[in-house]
């Protein structure tokens, strides 16, 4: 082809060009709206899942207002910033450890957590030169068991701690059969824990396997009756206190 | 960047996704304690809060499923699948962004596989967005027609 004939094809070939940034912004146009429309029923979704979200949770410290329950904001102070896990309470490197033996439905339990444990949590656990270890035991009645599986349900989301604090805080007379669906409901939501992880919990047969392994325990340390605290060195406890 | 570059690149967060989803639904049934660093107890008492259940499903499972379905939509060809995986990558970030409001202004907490999948579905995010601006005939993308790259390449007349 002669330059000659090149240029005489320039008009047409400037118009298709034209004609092609037009088609092309045409179409980014029609993809920009397209991604406009698709953010929009992604906007629309995610509100329906925050709301049913919202419904569906519930900010602990407001139950203790308007559900019943005491000692919600009380339980968050106390543990507040302190490491657990599991059945732990506390840094994992501290010196010594007391090993707590006790059955969610004994009242003198309930002594001691309301009115010794805060201090000791406070002036020995939080400046690390102890760790607690919690061991429950379950003879007190069958709803000893659904309390002592509740616990460790919460115990894998590290808020075993908070758990029987809050249920000390609220508990029944022994054998009264309190320990009814909403209330472990309640406790389990006041301490910052999924209710459904708990029943599920409590109706598992792998949870049965802590609670034989506390028992063990405090048949080798010859646990008489709850609450016996056993206080040692790092890694075990010593001797009965 | 070309279309298939970033199919790829969204291939491999996704998979990342879904071994991150996976693991937090495999924690939730199995019961067992999550692997958290540093200690302080904020991965379980983010996964223990009423918070982690929607309708009684627990968030890692709606996580799971949605990393899934970008997934699917990924081996999908054309411009619907391309929108239908950036409209699941936005559902997915968007509520990853409230969960996160969550952990830092109700629970107080932060559970680090969580802001790890927050962190995955927002570049997913943000490549399925990417992935829809770019005109596939300029960019190597199929839009399932089969004369695309032919189009493309077509020369003007001399």
């Amino acid at each position: 082809m002669s330059s000659q004939q090149a240029n005489e094809g320039q008009p047409g070939s400037d118009g298709e060009a034209l004609g092609e940034q037009a088609d092309r912004r045409q179409s980014r146009r029609g993809r920009l709206r397209n991604l406009g429309v698709a953010a929009a029923i992604a906007a629309v979704v995610v509100v329906v899942l925050v709301v049913v979200s919202q419904q569906g949770g519930e900010e602990p410290a407001q139950r203790s207002g308007g559900g019943g329950l005491v000692g919600v904001a009380e339980t968050r102070t106390t543990f507040a910033g302190i490491p657990q896990d599991g059945t732990t309470l506390g840094d994992p490197e501290a010196p010594m450890v007391l090993t707590e033996f006790i059955d969610l439905q004994c009242f003198s339990c309930r002594q001691a957590a309301i009115q010794v444990l805060p201090g000791v949590i406070e002036t020995y656990v939080r400046t690390g030169r102890l760790r607690l270890e919690l061991r429950t035991l379950t003879f007190i009645g069958p709803d000893s068991v659904r309390a002592a599986k509740a616990a460790h349900a919460a115990a894998t989301r590290d808020l075993m701690w908070n758990f029987t604090e809050l249920w000390f805080l609220n508990q029944g007379e022994e054998g009264s059969g309190y320990a009814t669906n909403p209330f472990i409901r309640a406790i389990a939501q006041g301490a910052g824990v999924n209710p459904q992880l708990v029943f599920d919990g409590i109706k598992s047969p792998a949870l049965q396997v802590p609670l034989r392994e506390a028992e063990r325990q405090a048949q080798a340390a010859r646990v008489q009756g709850t609450p016996t605290f056993l206080l040692g060195r790092r890694p075990g406890p010593a001797s009965p206190s | 960047m070309t279309d298939r570059r970033l199919r790829l690149a969204l291939l491999g967060v996704t998979a990342a996704g879904v071994a991150v989803a996976g693991y937090l639904t495999w924690v939730h049934y199995a019961g067992v304690g999550l692997l958290c660093a540093g200690g302080g107890g904020g991965c379980g008492r983010v996964q223990g809060s009423s918070y982690a259940t929607l309708a009684g499903v627990p968030v890692a499972v709606i996580g799971l499923g949605g990393y899934l379905a970008i997934l699917c939509s990924l081996l999908l060809r054309g411009e619907p699948a391309r929108l239908a995986t950036a409209a699941l990558a936005l559902v997915g970030a968007a509520f990853s962004a409230y969960l996160t409001y969550l952990e830092l202004f109700v629970i107080e907490a932060i559970c680090q596989w969580c802001v790890a999948s927050a962190i995955l579905m927002v570049c997913a995010a943000a490549l399925a967005c990417w992935r829809v601006l770019i005109d596939p005939h300029e960019h190597g993308g199929f839009t399932g027609t089969g004369q695309d790259r032919l189009d493309a390449r077509s020369s003007p007349q001399a």
